[in-house]
C-alpha cells in the first residue's frame, strides 16, 4: 500500500487473522479512513505497525503467534508496539469479558464487536483517533458491575482508581442504556467534550485499577 | 433355562403382542435388584423368583446365574431428567439397597472370631473352615462397604467407615491370635493360615484406594471431555463465529441475513459457553432469550446488557412488563433497541430504549392496552413504577421495582 494516507485522512492498520474479515472491513470503512496496512498474526502486526505508524490499529483480540498458545495475541501486539505513537481499537467476536478486559488493560482505547456495521466501526475509529475511548453498552455495564457502582460504591476522591465518581457512574449508566455520547451530553446538560473526558477517565481506571474484582468478574461472567 | 421357559409359556389372557418391560434392575432394590428386575420382566411375583434362585443355589447353578445377571443386567434409568442426572448428580443417584448387606457379614465375622478365640476345643478341620469363613466374611463386608455402600445415598461414607473399621478390627484380632499360635510352633500350612487374615486386612484397607482411583479416573474423563469441548469451542470460535460476524457486518444491521446470522450466533454461543451451566431463569437470561425471539420476528436488533446480580425471577411482573415494552419497541420502532437491566441493592431497574419516531402517550386511544395496561398498570399493581419518555429521538421505558430483600441476592 505504501504511504498514501492523505493529510486529512486517518491512517488505519487492520490486524485480524481472517483475510476475508480484513477485506470485508476494508471495503466497509468509509472514505475518510485510509487503510495503510494489514497483518494476520502478532509478529507481522508488530512489523507493519512499526513500519507504517498508523493513527489507529483495528486489533482482533484473538490472534495467532502470541506468546500464549491459546491465541489471545491482541495484548501481545500492543506490548510489542510500545513506543509507537498509535492507538488501538480492539475488535472482538467473543464478548468474553476476560479477553476484552485483558486487551483494554494492555492499552487499547476501547472495543467494538465484529458484528458492528462499517459505519459503526468507522465512527469508532474516528473517536479513537481523536483520543476518545470507545465504550459499548456491554462494556459500560461490565464497568458498572466490576467497579461496584451497582452495589452503591462511589469514589470520594478525584484520583481514586478503584471506584467510579458519581458523574462517571451517570455517564456509564446512560451508555449502558444505549445513549450515544451526544445524547448523554444532552441528558446530563454537559458538553460532549466533558462526556468524553469522563469516559476517558473510566477507561484509565479500567486500565490501571488493581481492583481484584476486575479479573474475578471477568472470568466469572463470560459474557460482557 | 428358566427365562426361556417362562417366555415360551403362552398367555391366552393377554394379547399376543404384549410387550415385556425391559430387563432392568430397579434402582431401589433389596440387594442387587436381580430378582426384582427379573420379576418385573417376567411378570412373576418377586418371592417366586427369589425362591427359584434359592432352590437353584442348592445345586450351585443359582449362584452362578445370579452373578451372571448381576454383572450383565443394567440399572434402570434414573427417574426424571436423565441427562442432568447423569451429568451432575451421579453420586447422588447411585442405587440404594434396602438390605444391610455389610452388617450381617461383619456380625458373622465377629461370631467366627469369637469362636476362634474361645474355641480351643474345636477340631482342627472345623477351626480352619471357621477361620477361612471369618476372613472371607470380614473381607467382603469391608469391600462391600467401601465400593458399594459408600455411594448409597441411604448409607454413605460414615456407615462405610464404621463397617470397615469393624471388619479391620476382626481381621486384626484374628491375625494376632494366629500369630500367637504360630509363635508356639507350626509348619507351612500354619504360616499360610496366619497370613490369610493379613491378606484380608490389606484388601479391606486398600479398597479405599480403589474408590480413590475410581474418583480420579472419573475426574480425568471429565477433564478430557472439558478439554475436547473447549478445543472445539476455540475452533468454532475461530471459524464459524467469525463468519457469522462477517455476515452481520456485510449484510447491514436489520436485514434478514444479518438477523438470521445473529440468531445463529446467539445459539452457537449459548451452546459453546453455557453448555454446562444450569439453565437458570433469572431476569437477564430470560430477557436475552426473549430478545432473540423478537429479532427473528421483527427487523430489530436488541442489545441486552445487565449489571449487578439480578435475582429477580423471570416469571415476575417486572419481567412481563419488560417483555411487553420490548415487544412494543420491536413492533413500532424497529432498528436498534437497547435493554439495560441493573439489579442493585435497593431494587431492580430495567430500561428499554428504541430510536423510533416516538409517540405521545396521551394520544394513544384508550382501547389500546399495550403500554397503559401491560406496562404501566402492571408495574403499579406489582408495587413498582413505570415511566415512559418519548420524543422524536425515540422512546425509553424505565421500569423499576423496589427490592423486598428476599428477592435481592448478595
Amino acid at each position: 500500500m505504501g504511504t498514501d494516507g492523505r493529510d486529512t485522512g486517518i491512517r488505519v492498520v487492520i490486524v485480524d487473522d481472517h483475510s476475508i474479515f480484513r477485506s470485508g472491513l476494508r471495503a466497509d470503512l468509509d472514505g475518510t479512513l485510509a487503510v495503510v496496512g494489514e497483518a494476520a498474526d502478532v509478529p507481522a502486526a508488530i512489523e507493519v505497525i512499526r513500519a507504517t505508524k498508523p493513527d489507529v490499529v483495528l486489533l482482533d483480540v484473538h490472534l495467532p503467534g502470541g506468546d500464549d498458545v491459546d491465541a489471545t495475541g491482541g495484548a501481545a501486539v500492543i506490548a510489542g508496539c510500545a513506543g509507537v505513537p498509535t492507538r488501538f481499537l480492539a475488535l472482538s467476536v467473543s464478548d468474553a469479558a476476560e479477553d476484552v478486559v485483558r486487551v483494554i488493560r494492555a492499552g487499547a482505547r476501547g472495543y467494538i464487536t465484529k458484528g458492528s456495521s462499517g459505519a459503526e466501526v468507522s465512527s469508532a475509529v474516528r473517536a479513537v483517533a481523536d483520543g476518545d475511548a470507545v465504550f459499548s453498552p456491554r462494556l459500560a455495564g461490565f464497568v458498572l458491575d466490576a467497579f461496584g457502582a451497582v452495589a452503591g460504591e462511589t469514589a470520594t476522591a478525584n484520583d481514586e482508581l478503584d471506584r467510579l465518581s458519581a458523574r462517571e457512574q451517570e455517564v456509564m449508566r446512560l451508555i449502558a442504556r444505549g445513549y450515544a455520547y451526544k445524547e448523554v451530553a444532552t441528558e446530563l446538560f454537559i458538553s460532549i467534550k466533558t462526556v468524553e473526558t469522563h469516559v476517558s477517565a473510566v477507561l484509565r481506571k479500567l486500565q490501571l485499577s488493581s481492583r481484584h474484582e476486575l479479573t474475578v468478574w471477568a472470568s466469572e461472567r463470560r459474557l460482557l | 433355562m428358566s427365562i426361556t421357559a417362562a417366555r415360551a409359556v403362552p398367555r391366552p389372557a393377554a394379547p399376543a403382542t404384549r410387550v415385556r418391560p425391559p430387563l432392568r434392575r430397579p434402582r431401589e432394590c433389596a440387594v442387587s435388584g436381580v430378582c426384582a428386575g427379573l420379576a418385573v420382566h417376567l411378570g412373576a411375583p418377586v418371592w417366586a423368583v427369589r425362591a427359584l434362585f434359592v432352590v437353584l443355589s442348592v445345586f450351585g447353578v443359582g449362584v452362578l446365574l445370579y452373578a451372571w445377571f448381576w454383572a450383565l443386567v443394567p440399572w434402570d434409568a434414573p427417574a426424571g431428567d436423565v441427562d442432568a442426572a447423569e451429568h451432575t448428580h451421579r453420586a447422588e443417584r447411585a442405587p440404594t439397597r434396602r438390605a444391610p448387606v455389610a452388617w450381617p457379614l461383619v456380625v458373622a465375622a465377629g461370631v467366627g472370631a469369637v469362636l476362634l478365640l474361645g474355641g480351643g476345643g474345636l477340631p482342627y478341620s472345623v477351626a480352619v473352615v471357621v477361620l477361612v469363613a471369618t476372613v472371607l466374611a470380614a473381607m467382603s463386608a469391608g469391600v462391600w462397604a467401601a465400593l458399594i455402600d459408600r455411594r448409597d445415598p441411604a448409607r454413605g461414607p460414615r456407615h462405610a467407615l464404621a463397617v470397615r473399621v469393624a471388619a479391620a478390627l476382626v481381621l486384626a484380632t484374628v491375625f494376632a491370635l494366629m500369630l500367637s499360635l504360630l509363635a508356639s510352633g507350626g509348619g507351612v500350612t500354619q504360616f499360610v493360615l496366619t497370613m490369610l487374615p493379613l491378606v484380608g486386612l490389606v484388601i479391606v484397607l486398600s479398597s479405599t484406594l480403589i474408590e480413590k482411583w475410581r474418583e480420579l479416573s472419573g475426574e480425568r474423563i471429565r477433564r478430557i471431555r472439558e478439554e475436547q469441548r473447549s478445543e472445539m469451542a476455540a475452533h468454532l470460535h475461530d471459524s464459524v463465529l467469525q463468519t457469522l460476524a462477517l455476515i452481520q457486518n456485510r449484510a447491514g444491521a436489520s436485514s434478514e441475513a444479518a438477523r438470521l446470522a445473529r440468531a445463529q450466533e446467539r445459539e452457537l454461543r449459548a451452546w459453546l459457553y453455557d453448555g454446562d451451566a444450569p439453565a437458570d431463569s433469572d431476569l437477564s437470561t430470560d430477557l436475552r432469550d426473549y430478545a432473540g425471539g423478537l429479532e427473528l420476528d421483527y427487523p430489530v436488533r436488541i442489545d441486552v446488557v445487565s449489571a449487578g446480580l439480578s435475582t429477580e425471577r423471570a416469571s415476575g411482573e417486572l419481567a412481563a412488563a419488560a417483555r411487553e415494552a420490548m415487544l412494543n419497541a420491536a413492533r413500532h420502532a424497529g432498528g436498534d433497541v437497547s435493554v439495560y437491566i441493573e439489579g442493585g441493592a435497593t431494587g431492580v431497574d430495567v430500561f428499554i430504549r428504541d430510536r423510533g419516531a416516538g409517540f405521545d402517550l396521551d394520544t394513544v386511544p384508550g382501547d389500546r392496552l399495550g403500554v397503559r395496561e401491560s406496562v404501566i398498570g402492571r408495574m403499579r399493581r406489582a408495587g413498582g413504577s413505570a415511566t415512559v419518555r418519548s420524543d422524536t429521538g425515540g422512546t425509553e421505558v424505565h421500569l423499576r421495582i423496589v427490592g423486598t430483600g428476599e428477592a435481592r441476592g448478595h
